[in-house]
């Protein structure tokens, strides 16, 4: 079901980050010499029953030497619901994937152990925000399903369409105006993976 | 951040006392010696956080063993902005070209300086490397790494004592303890 992700930049795309955590985090794994990418793949994971995607999930980051996929958020613990549903959802459509979710207060205890904790607060929920969430045509762009095709429909009355999935133009243009972190040159090649 | 003058009084809970710390560093010493009985054993500790644990495990160790220690550079620990590439603080003394090295650590937590430390001494071709913690914190993971010998498996908590400093403090406690709240959130 759903068929293989596809890459969502091309490898000469440098990241913007939408969170000053991820950033954050993306110099992390580059002064230990992880290699990261940086929402390479998009996971549909809610169709209508026309086989459209109404919700895809793109993980912040896969770690390519571990097979890993991390997804950060820094927003209160009552707040990450949403989220969590997500996670939920890939796991039950790609159970496959090796995703792991760094809550705020994973966040948090990264930034403590690294005597860093007043930055963990400076970095934390809205005011780390720097670039909207991802829309539903910067999400899905460049998905197609194992021939070329959209997949199937799948039945998900529990699942609620993402708002961020369904923006109507108008907020979508609206998020896109909003500003971008100008992207940190994470690598020598500009190509978005670290060391 | 300002020095405590009574280290015990800034630690709301004793996790691992000196007690069960001693006790299990010598099943630790007794199994490793039981498994390495007869090979060429070198333990590289990772300075400073495994130093305790170190002098406590060799003397647990009844085979020869040579020791040699390392240090890196943790990220954050400059005041610049971009702390740069993990550094070797601290190299080898010697070779462990052909040796059964054990490498002992005081906490995995992230396993992301595990992870660096394995693959540069992977460079340097042992016959074996495998992994000793006096603490696992595996809720933290980012790097699944295999841990051969595990002292304990503990809650995803800040710890100090018995080597593990917070702000280069609190290392000489005997114990493994958990930090009251106030003390990093002033300190930051």
């Amino acid at each position: 079901m759903g068929g293989p992700p596809e890459l969502r930049n091309p490898d000469t795309e440098p990241p913007a980050f939408a969170h000053a955590s991820e950033a954050e985090l993306s110099r992390i794994l580059d002064f230990y010499a992880v290699r990261w990418e940086y929402e390479p793949h998009v996971f549909p994971i809610l169709w209508n029953t026309e086989g459209e995607v109404l919700e895809s999930f793109a993980p912040d980051f896969y770690l390519p030497d571990m097979d890993l996929y991390v997804e950060l958020t820094t927003l209160r613990q009552k707040l990450v619901r949403k989220k969590n549903r997500k996670l939920r959802r890939l796991r039950e459509l790609y159970p496959d994937v090796r995703i792991k979710l760094f809550y705020a207060r994973d966040f948090r205890a990264l930034m403590l152990k690294y005597g860093r904790l007043a930055l963990a607060e400076e970095l934390s929920g809205t005011p780390g925000q720097v670039t909207p969430e991802r829309s539903y045509e910067e999400l899905v762009a460049g998905w197609a399903g194992p021939s070329g095709e959209a997949p199937g429909p799948v039945a998900a009355a529990d699942a609620p369409a993402d708002p961020s999935g369904t923006a109507s133009a108008a907020t979508r243009r609206r998020r896109r105006r909003r500003t971008r972190l100008a992207p940190r040159p994470v690598a020598p090649d500009g190509a978005g993976t670290g060391r | 951040m300002t020095t405590p003058t009574d280290l015990h009084a800034d630690v709301a809970e004793v996790l691992v006392s000196e007690e069960a710390i001693q006790a299990r560093v010598r099943e630790l010493g007794q199994r490793i010696s039981d498994d390495y009985r007869g090979r060429n054993l070198t333990l590289v500790s990772v300075l400073k956080g495994s130093l305790p644990f170190m002098a406590d495990l060799m003397r647990a160790i009844d085979v020869p063993v040579r020791i040699d220690l390392m240090e890196v550079s943790s990220y954050g620990g400059t005041t610049t902005e971009s702390s740069g590439l993990v550094r070797i603080l601290k190299d080898l003394s010697a070779s462990i070209a052909g040796e059964d090295v054990l490498l002992v650590e005081d906490i995995i937590d992230t396993g992301l300086t595990l992870n660096y430390l394995i693959r540069y001494l992977r460079g340097k071709n042992p016959a074996s490397l495998r992994i000793c913690t006096l603490l696992d914190k595996p809720a933290r993971r980012l790097v699944e790494i295999p841990v051969d010998y595990t002292g304990f498996t503990i809650e995803d908590r800040f710890v100090v004592g018995y080597g593990l400093d917070f702000g280069e403090l609190y290392r000489n406690l005997r114990f493994v303890g958990v930090l009251r709240p106030e003390v990093y959130s002033s300190g930051g």
